[in-house]
């Protein structure tokens, strides 16, 4: 399809640039390089202007593509795209840097497909029971170096969590409204008396979530992956509103609404709201009641706090603020990672003054336990 | 009559493809939209290659424009669906005439024509009723330009029935058969990324990352769609707004704002920009408590000083 007329753009070049940018990290496929073929094709030769947007166009399917392109082209082409640098084995001499990309550190990461290749080999070794042991580790005792592979069971089964909860539907004791389309179908045989009455049902509606994270010091070592946790269960709900805690209370739902996990990880990381700092559970939830307090629905709404409550402020303010929250919600949640200790007891101040008030007081400290949070969902 | 149109199309495209590319950016700005090469590159392919295109981008800097300019420019029918939540074929695809199909019902109930009859009369296409994706694919003298806004809006099942309809563009109502595209329409969707869109689906279709504008693109921009300002004045807005944007509100001002802004000093008889008349326009820019909060704390000396400077 393409005529060798100009060096630089004969088939062979295209596709040697459309892998050297896979390598790199762009996420274009065999199905991608065709295009990209077809595209330079309907171009032309000789138009360097038209090489690099049609390849960009056709190479790319995200901003984060959008974004790597231009490097890639720069570097593959030199910049000039009047003649090509010979590459010959470039994408090997280049290829550390795409692994660079992910190994970031934790926060920036969020998932790379790339991880969990790289340690493919002994990642499919271990298979079935490493998966388990993964799950059942507890996250602030867990090596650093198995964090990139829990990152990856996590965010695979929080999907499919929220997945499983998206399917599952409710027994109607309420019809929905009739179903004209079907009705009429169905009375045709009776000459259009419509004598069977066909319904549709709606789609049952989820529950609105508020969640309150806590991000103070004690708490540290959960924090990312509940982070990530309440990231995965937006999908689930209809609406959901989500903040930070540790001494002030900051709301973060828009951040989460419109950004991708990494870049909401990013976000958060920059954030001055003192991440692993002291923490006033009380004082964040008169905040809280102060401001957003309209936010709550006594019919759906479920609000959840997770929080090891240790708390520095007054217990007797955190139990008049959680009765009223409590009165504004169909489900109170409490999460904490402590229960996870095998001879923990809710003594301390702030759980004891808040368990009169909970539904549902459960573990959060390893995957398992997030996971069996889907009932109460 | 199909092939009249086609030729129109062939004649406002050049064959070659610099020309092409080139007729498109001034085709566009003729029409009042200031582009790029690489935008106009990206259209280029979807009128060539037959792809659709996915334009993603902020809010406010003409995405769902990019569609309607093009048909303009192709001189063709613009098809809109707007999505949202819960968006479901019965009103994207089609839906038939329920009333009307009753009514019909109760007419033939005399006449002695035999139940299949009367099916196969309930269910023709005087019954249908289309939504824009069926008329999408119905046109029949030239291709239509299908604006697909939001598609993040709508559900993942909604997205996996796209996907079919880009694939092959024939829709199968089950009453009356296979409808399959007399003219393979332009696709264009739009997305404000608030939700990350299938694979598949991206892998479909061509990719446009609109970004901010520099300041000289937004100078033409307000140029182009008010040639009456003063050439001082749009220089300021164009700069505060930029400066507005490195502010961090939580929702930055487009395009859109920068043009409902300069719009509106104009309408007051501003001949340049104030700090009364920054705060007389705040509404145009900001579109929150809390961001209106921050340009103001931003110091509006200071941003006003920086777009003196830019505008001397």
């Amino acid at each position: 399809m393409i005529r060798s007329q100009g060096r630089w753009t004969d088939a062979g070049t295209i596709v040697e640039f459309c892998r050297y940018a896979r390598a790199q990290g762009l996420s274009s496929g065999v199905q991608e390089t065709l295009a990209a073929l077809e595209a330079i094709a309907a171009l032309g030769p000789n138009n360097s202007d038209g090489l690099k947007f049609g390849l960009r166009s056709t190479l790319c399917s995200s901003k984060d593509d959008w974004d790597l392109f231009d490097d890639c082209f720069q570097t593959f082409w030199g910049g000039a795209s009047t003649l090509p640098r010979r590459t010959g084995n470039a994408p090997k001499e280049l290829a550390p840097r795409a692994k660079g990309r992910n190994s970031s550190s934790l926060m920036a990461s969020g998932s790379g497909d790339d991880v969990s290749s790289e340690q493919g080999g002994s990642q499919a070794i271990a298979g079935a029971s490493s998966h388990d042991r993964l799950t059942k580790a507890d996250f602030s005792t867990l090596p650093q170096n198995d964090m990139a592979a829990l990152e990856q069971i996590s965010l695979r089964l929080f999907k499919q969590m929220s997945r499983r909860l998206a399917r599952r539907r409710r027994i109607g004791t309420v019809r929905g409204q009739i179903d004209l389309r079907r009705t009429i179908r169905r009375s045709i045989p009776r000459g259009g008396e419509p004598i069977n009455l066909r319904y549709r049902e709606r789609k049952p509606r989820p529950h609105r979530l508020v969640t309150l994270l806590d991000i103070s010091g004690s708490m540290s070592s959960y924090s990312l992956f509940l982070v990530k946790f309440l990231y995965a269960l937006q999908k689930h709900f209809r609406h959901v509103d989500t903040f930070l805690f540790s001494t002030g209370l900051t709301e973060i739902t828009n951040l989460f609404r419109t950004q991708r996990l990494q870049d909401a990880l990013k976000a958060l990381s920059q954030k001055p709201a003192g991440w692993s700092g002291g923490t006033s559970i009380g004082g964040s939830l008169r905040e809280f009641n102060q401001l957003h307090r309209r936010k709550l629905r006594s019919s759906d709404t479920l609000f959840v706090v997770l929080s090891d409550g240790w708390d520095t402020g007054d217990p007797g303010v955190l139990a008049a603020e959680l009765a009223v929250v409590k009165r504004r919600v169909r489900r109170l949640i409490w999460l904490t990672p402590l229960l996870g200790l095998k001879d923990y007891q809710p003594i301390t101040s702030g759980i004891t003054a808040a368990l009169p008030y909970l539904d549902v007081f459960a573990p959060a400290h390893n995957l398992e336990s997030l996971l069996a949070l889907e009932k109460h969902l | 009559m199909v092939e009249a149109t086609n030729m129109g199309i062939v004649q406002d495209l050049p064959s070659g493809p610099d020309q092409g590319v080139d007729a498109i950016v001034t085709g566009f700005e003729r029409l009042g939209y200031v582009t790029d090469r690489s935008l106009a590159t990206a259209v280029y392919l979807v009128t060539k290659l037959g792809k659709p295109i996915l334009v993603e981008g902020h809010a406010g800097l003409g995405k769902t424009e990019v569609a309607k300019v093009l048909a303009s420019f192709l001189n063709t029918r613009l098809i809109r669906l707007q999505c949202y939540e819960g968006l479901d074929l019965s009103s994207a695809v089609y839906e038939w005439n329920y009333q009307k199909q009753l009514l019909a019902i109760k007419i033939e109930e005399g006449s002695d024509s035999t139940v299949e009859e009367k099916e196969r009369h309930i269910f023709s296409r005087e019954f249908l009723l289309e939504r824009p994706l069926l008329q999408s694919i119905q046109v029949e003298d030239a291709s239509p330009v299908l604006l697909i806004d939001e598609i993040d809006r709508a559900d993942e099942a909604f997205e996996a029935f796209l996907l079919e309809l880009l694939s092959d563009y024939q829709i199968t109502i089950p009453e009356m058969g296979t409808v399959q595209a007399k003219h393979v329409p332009y696709v264009v969707l739009t997305s404000n990324r608030s939700r990350e869109l299938g694979d598949a689906l991206k892998r479909r279709c061509l990719y446009q990352w609109i970004d901010y504008p520099s300041l000289e693109k937004e100078m033409k921009i307000v140029r182009t769609r008010l040639p009456d300002i003063e050439e001082k004045l749009a220089r300021q807005v164009v700069g505060y707004v930029q400066a507005v944007r490195g502010l961090n509100l939580s929702k930055p001002p487009g395009v859109a704002e920068t043009l409902d802004c300069a719009e509106a000093l104009v309408a007051l008889g501003k001949l340049q920009l104030d700090e009364e008349a920054i705060e007389q326009t705040l509404g145009c820019i900001s579109k929150s408590v809390d961001d209106n909060a921050k340009i103001r704390s931003a110091g509006l000396d200071k941003t006003l000083g920086r777009s003196m400077e830019e505008a001397l």
